[in-house]
């Protein structure tokens, strides 16, 4: 058998947007029968960006997430649907029939990732079909998948065990973008942005950053260990929302210090001065 | 496949020379783009990636080409509600009566015929050189677009007019790399382009020796794209993979610092010099560089000590003194300092971008150059890797710059020439017209005149030929009095285009002639406009040569009929040959399909491939050099021995002294003999410390776009949606997006979303805010690009134009290079409901905010 699944790598992610341009390249104007009527040509997103600035001046960088129809086992577009305009193929692929689910805007709101949109002018719901109908014809992957220049987006057949997906799949570092909504989604994750703390140490009695210098966080049920690089910097990543942290910092001949922080979202504690 | 269906391969880069990039295959049916997808380089042909090994791991080439955005975009363009799909004239524009030069920029347009087109343009042409010599006609044909061979998209005008007793040339200056053009050039020679020449084999051996990489300026997730598509970012990724730490020195976190960065140093615009200054100063006083190699490979070292000591001045250049000039704390600059001289380390740039573009950034690219030399440039690990253009210039190169084609990683076997096909003027060599004005110049050459600069400005020239000095007019040479544009983007990439919009209109200007596929910038100050097909729309040859992973020549195959009347620059240079008589002689004799031919018959890889083979396929995908690892890495042999492989200075070294421009400039303060900080001089003073930034307190800081190749793509719609790319205002103009950091909002009162004017003496640019920890506090940061909507030509932009307002002047006083960063300005946010009550007929414009302007805004509107 085969059953499609895709993994987006978010450390992999650039923000180039070509999966999203791509996917408007496929569908915008191109009538696609029984798979897809045409998207109009601008404000749909099947494929979507979302943008995320994290940290604070100069501590910053940003993430990227995909978005697209998780293609769930559980898909509430299908229950909500009438008359079986929504429906899975053999090979896992969630379909919208542009004939069948005309006039239905229920579909729309049956999705609790809104990866479903409503197309005005044809009065149809509508969303991503991991490009079934090239599938069909013999291509691979989706375009998005074939347009990702970093290898961001993989694609395979979950039941074939030799293939990269089954075995990313298999290894445990994969998760739902909303685990939550417990819809058991084909479209999985690596990495996606949790939250950081970093800071900057530095000596006070002297303009120069700390380097080597031992600094260790402490919340939220464990304890790790990191050391300043030559700029002074330290970084702990992929820490829980929400969660009270201490970060205690030591170098020999300076008092400790110790700085608390809750990560309601990344946070730089900026320069941390220590003193003899 | 059926009759009415075909998949064809075309190169679709900005680039717009003879060499082309990012090829695509590009799926038709019944005459419509269905498709536009990467290219399999194995589609047809049988081809193994090349590899590059390091530290125990392979980075294997794709075997697609990794395309940019702009491609994926390109119906949009193709589409675009911006096409000029009819020969134009401006409506008050009468070549018999009154001609209204001071209205081009403000009229509207009608519809003529291609015949009535021609006869205007051919009786105009004669007329004037007539009236007032062959050098009465300005040719601005040499730019960036389309890449074109037997169609080429610029130039098309030189070959019939050098048949017609010569005219006036727009050189083209080195526009994106100036500083290295004009400042680094003096230190390391790298002819012609004077950015790091010698890139052979550069890739492996950082894979294998740098432990950091220092990004200084530059965006490999955005520069690189527009001529080498995303190999790049995959490099990036990889040097992770491989433990290199990778640094980011820029006024921003730009796109490649966003995902890339170990660490972020952001710098004050233009303040780079002063950086390299008090890192030197930390290495002459730490006793931490290579002084073996510096006694053996640089000229001038003991001048370079004494001033970076303050022997010269009476200034330490210390990393305190460092850090009131460029925003870094001076704990920084020493962190930096030190990581650079502990390990490997080598500068990475795409073009220098806005420190190469600044007011005085010789001495920005002259002093990262002196660094480099101080650490041993050219020993393992330790170069400049340029992340652009690879090997752009190698085709054209004589044999005696013996670099030739050099490329950082495995390179292609063979890399086609079409230049012997292309109908426009590709190669440019010494055979300079009797006139030419740089493009730096053309303002002033056009609003006050007499005029003269140092330099042709023409980037694949010698050094020594910066001290030539040209005037305009040249000797029995005559002012300018037409103009014939196919290049007509002055307005939003060249320097204080108010300026240049003023001469446009002025009256000694009788004609100007826009040839382009869109009705955009300089074209809405033309007086005839021809429409002109894009390259789905014509047959045509193309070569690939940009792409890193395999070099491709294409049949660049017509896709869809030509939208409305557009003919190819070729075809319309050809129409109006003819009403000069002069067509068979234009054409050489030859038919399109003829020249196709001669393209491929003297590309140089017939020993590869048959013209029956590639006809047949389309396409022929050049296999990679499986010797590619005999060519000299990086400047290896230099490093070894300095005295057997001499660099093109004068004295066959690093020349931190360059005793050439003590010859020529002794009195130049600007860009003295040895780089120095330059505060300010008699041609700018364009720095926080002055009285101007009392008045104009942020620094601009100006990119090479995002989601544009300059002025190229700004009409995609689907691009447009894009946060970065455009902020939608309340009156649903989709606005240039500017960035300004969270603590000048404040102060400034201005909110993500809020339409913003930026401006200084020169003028204001509207804008939309976007508010972000992306950008250092004091610096206004906006990609050049947009298309120029003039609220108020000459004094106030809506398009986003942000070159309307750079600096007229050049890079310094003898160094003719385009200032289009690093320049002072202010922002507020503006009332838009009193600037509609200001300028109704502005506001009222028919608009698309899927393309930005329309052809239909070219007409007058039914009241």
């Amino acid at each position: 058998m085969t059953r499609y699944g895709m993994i987006i790598d978010i450390t992999k992610c650039t923000g180039c947007y070509n999966c999203f341009l791509t996917c408007r390249d496929e569908f915008a104007g191109n009538d696609n029968g029984n798979y897809a009527a045409a998207q109009p040509m601008s404000g749909m997103n099947w494929m979507k960006l979302i943008e995320k600035e994290r940290g604070q001046y100069p501590k910053v960088k940003v993430s990227y997430t995909p978005v697209t129809c998780m293609h769930c086992e559980n898909a509430g577009c299908i229950k909500a649907a009438q008359g079986g305009a929504v429906y899975r193929r053999p090979d896992g692929i969630v379909i919208i029939d542009p004939v069948k689910a005309k006039g239905q805007k229920q579909i729309v709101n049956a999705c609790p990732y809104r990866v479903i949109e409503w197309n005005e002018e044809k009065q149809v719901a509508q969303k991503c079909i991991l490009c079934a109908h090239l599938l069909d014809k013999g291509e691979k992957v989706p375009r998005c998948v074939e347009s990702c220049p970093t290898g961001a987006l993989i694609f395979g057949n979950l039941d074939d065990p030799k293939s990269e997906i089954a075995k990313l799949m298999a290894s445990g570092t994969t998760e739902a973008l909303h685990p939550e909504f417990g819809l058991k989604e084909k479209v999985r994750y690596i990495s996606l942005a949790k939250k950081f703390i970093a800071g900057t140490v530095i000596y006070g009695d002297i303009d120069e950053v700390a380097g080597n210098v031992k600094v260790s966080l402490s919340g939220d049920g464990q304890t790790r260990l990191a050391k300043t690089n030559g700029f002074g910097d330290f970084e702990f990543e992929g820490l829980a929302d929400n969660a009270d942290y201490t970060v205690m910092i030591e170098a020999s001949g300076y008092k400790a210090k110790s700085v608390k922080a809750k990560t309601l979202k990344d946070t730089y504690l900026g320069e941390i001065v220590l003193k003899k | 496949m059926p009759e009415n269906e075909k998949t064809v391969v075309k190169g679709l880069s900005g680039g717009g020379v003879t060499e082309d990039s990012n090829c695509v295959q590009v799926d038709v049916k019944n005459g419509k783009i269905i498709r536009i997808r990467p290219f399999h380089f194995d589609w047809k042909y049988e081809r193994k990636p090349w590899q590059i090994k390091a530290r125990g791991q392979v980075f294997e080439a794709s075997m697609k080409t990794l395309i940019p955005p702009f491609t994926l975009a390109y119906k949009n363009r193709v589409n675009s509600p911006n096409r000029t799909l009819y020969p134009l004239k401006r409506v008050d524009w009468d070549p018999k009566g009154e001609r209204n030069p001071q209205n081009r920029g403000k009229s509207k347009y009608e519809r003529i015929s291609w015949d009535e087109a021609t006869d205007i343009i051919a009786s105009e042409i004669k007329r004037v050189q007539k009236k007032y010599g062959p050098t009465a006609v300005l040719l601005q044909a040499d730019g960036h677009g389309e890449t074109k061979v037997v169609h080429a998209a610029h130039g098309c005008s030189r070959r019939l007019l050098s048949m017609m007793g010569g005219y006036t040339w727009q050189t083209r200056n080195p526009d994106s790399w100036e500083g290295w053009y004009w400042g680094a050039k003096h230190v390391w020679g790298c002819e012609p382009v004077g950015k790091a020449a010698y890139q052979s084999n550069i890739v492996p051996d950082i894979a294998e020796h740098t432990n950091l990489l220092l990004y200084i300026g530059c965006d490999p997730e955005t520069t690189t794209w527009g001529w080498g598509g995303q190999t790049v970012s995959r490099l990036c990724y990889w040097f992770t993979d491989l433990g290199i730490k990778q640094v980011y020195v820029c006024p921003d976190l730009n796109y490649g610092a966003a995902v890339h960065a170990d660490k972020w140093i952001p710098i004050l615009p233009n303040t780079d010099a002063a950086m390299y200054l008090a890192i030197a100063y930390q290495w002459l006083t730490e006793d931490t560089f290579d002084k073996e190699y510096v006694k053996t490979h640089v000229v001038g070292f003991d001048k370079f000590e004494a001033y970076v000591l303050g022997k010269e001045d009476g200034v330490p250049k210390t990393p305190k003194w460092a850090s009131t000039k460029t925003g870094v704390p001076s704990r920084i600059i020493k962190a930096l300092a030190k990581a650079w001289a502990k390990a490997p380390t080598t500068t990475v740039h795409a073009n220098g971008g806005n420190m190469s573009r600044a007011p005085y950034c010789t001495e920005n690219m002259r002093l990262e150059v002196c660094l480099l030399g101080m650490q041993g440039l050219g020993k393992p690990g330790r170069h400049m890797f340029t992340t652009i253009e690879w090997g752009l210039f190698g085709n054209m190169n004589p044999p005696e710059w013996t670099f030739g084609k050099t490329i950082p990683v495995p390179r292609h076997a063979a890399y086609p020439n079409l230049v012997p096909a292309n109908r426009g003027f590709a190669v440019v060599g010494s055979d300079l017209p009797a006139q030419i004005i740089s493009k730096v110049m053309i303002s002033e050459a056009l609003n006050n005149p007499p005029i003269s600069w140092y330099g042709s400005t023409l980037c694949r020239t010698l050094t020594e030929e910066q001290f030539t000095q040209y005037k305009y007019p040249a000797d029995g040479c005559s002012e300018i009095h037409m103009i014939w544009t196919d290049t007509p983007a002055l307005m939003t990439c060249w320097n204080d285009a108010n300026y240049t919009s003023r001469g446009y209109r002025n009256p000694k200007i009788e004609f100007m002639l826009a040839q382009h596929p869109w009705v955009e910038n300089d074209c809405q100050f033309a007086d005839i406009i021809l429409p002109v097909t894009t390259k789905f729309e014509n047959e045509d040859i193309g070569i690939d040569n940009f792409t890193a992973e395999f070099g491709t020549l294409y049949l660049d195959q017509k896709c869809i009929e030509p939208r409305g009347e557009s003919r190819s620059d070729y075809e319309a240079v050809c129409a109006i040959a003819e009403k000069l008589g002069l067509l068979e002689k234009y054409t050489g004799g030859k038919t399109v399909d003829e020249w196709i031919r001669v393209g491929f018959d003297n590309c140089g890889i017939k020993h590869l491939v048959s013209w029956e083979e590639f006809k047949e396929k389309g396409h022929y995908v050049i296999p990679n050099d499986p010797d590619w690892q005999k060519y000299d890495i990086g400047l290896r042999k230099f490093a070894d021995d300095p005295v057997k492989n001499p660099i093109s200075t004068p004295t066959g070294k690093l020349e931190y002294y360059s005793q050439r421009l003590a010859d020529h400039f002794p009195d130049d303060k600007e860009r003295p003999p040895l780089p120095h900080w330059i505060e300010r001089g008699e041609t700018h003073d364009e720095r926080l410390s002055g009285d101007r930034a009392k008045k104009y307190p942020f620094l601009c800081l100006s990119n090479h776009p995002r989601w544009r190749v300059h002025s190229q793509h700004d009409d995609m719609q689907w691009l447009r949606e894009i946060p970065t790319c455009k902020i939608i205002g309340p009156d649903g103009y989709a606005y240039q997006t500017m960035w300004i950091n969270p603590a000048d909002a404040a102060k400034k009162g201005i909110r993500t979303g809020d339409v913003v004017k930026v401006f200084n003496d020169r003028g204001g640019v509207l804008l939309g805010a976007y508010v972000n920890e992306r950008i250092m506090p004091g610096v206004i940061y906006v990609d050049h690009g947009a298309r120029y909507d003039a609220i108020v030509p000459g004094e106030l932009d809506r398009g986003g134009a942000i070159n309307t307002i750079t600096p007229r002047k050049t890079v310094s006083k003898n160094a003719t290079g385009m200032v289009s960063g690093g320049f002072l300005l202010d922002v507020e946010r503006v009332n838009l409901d009193e600037l509609q009550k200001q300028y109704p007929e502005a506001f009222k414009q028919p608009y698309n905010s899927g393309s930005g302007l329309t052809l239909e805004r070219m007409f007058k509107q039914d009241e």
